[in-house]
């Protein structure tokens, strides 16, 4: 079961990670650096590392979204270059 | 607890058609919201992932990263939320970005 699941979300990580920097729209960017997050947290629950997956969980996808969100909120979404 | 291995490819492979069709929306997401409920609709496709890795796999403890990942889930929801309404809050300082200048600061929201 593992293997053909692993390989399936770690073609979504890649994605998402390149997605996530090429996007133009900063809001975008930081949703699919959530995703990302939420991919990497299964995938490190299935590898069996749980410890770690928490930590991707709590930081990962929940505080680091919401800076990202906060912060787009202060400045602009649109990058300038 | 084991289930029939018939039962974990099945359930392997509804999951992962699950994560391709919220990823595709996800990508090609034309507006903002699609884009946030197909985040939230990510998480929880995670979480049932994780689930049915713990009945495959008979570890119990990874129940609880699920619970800590529907948490959080809920939490970058609720910022997204924020962001979407406009609304700032009562601190002066916050709410000069586009969102507060697209719907009015205060203007009964």
């Amino acid at each position: 079961m593992s293997g053909q699941l692993d390989m399936i979300i770690l073609l979504f990580v890649i994605i998402s990670g390149i997605g996530a920097i090429t996007v133009r729209d900063l809001l975008g960017a930081a949703i699919l650096f959530g995703a990302y997050s939420f991919l990497m947290c299964l995938l490190w629950a299935i590898m069996g590392a749980v410890d770690v997956a928490f930590t991707e969980a709590s930081v990962g996808a929940g505080v680091s979204t919401v800076l990202f969100v906060a912060a787009v909120f202060r400045t602009t979404r649109r990058t300038k270059d | 607890m084991t289930i029939h291995p018939f039962f974990a490819y099945l359930t392997t492979a509804l999951i992962s058609v699950s994560f391709l069709l919220t990823f595709i929306r996800l990508v090609i997401g034309p507006s903002l919201a699609d884009r946030v409920v197909a985040l939230e609709l990510l998480s929880i496709v995670s979480i049932g992932g994780i689930a049915a890795a713990t009945v495959i796999t008979g570890k119990a403890v990874l129940l609880d990263v699920a619970v800590v990942l529907a948490l959080m889930s809920f939490l970058g929801t609720v910022g997204f939320a924020y962001y979407l309404s406009g609304k700032a809050g009562d601190s002066p300082d916050i709410g000069k970005g586009e969102g507060a200048q697209r719907f009015g600061k205060g203007a009964g929201r």
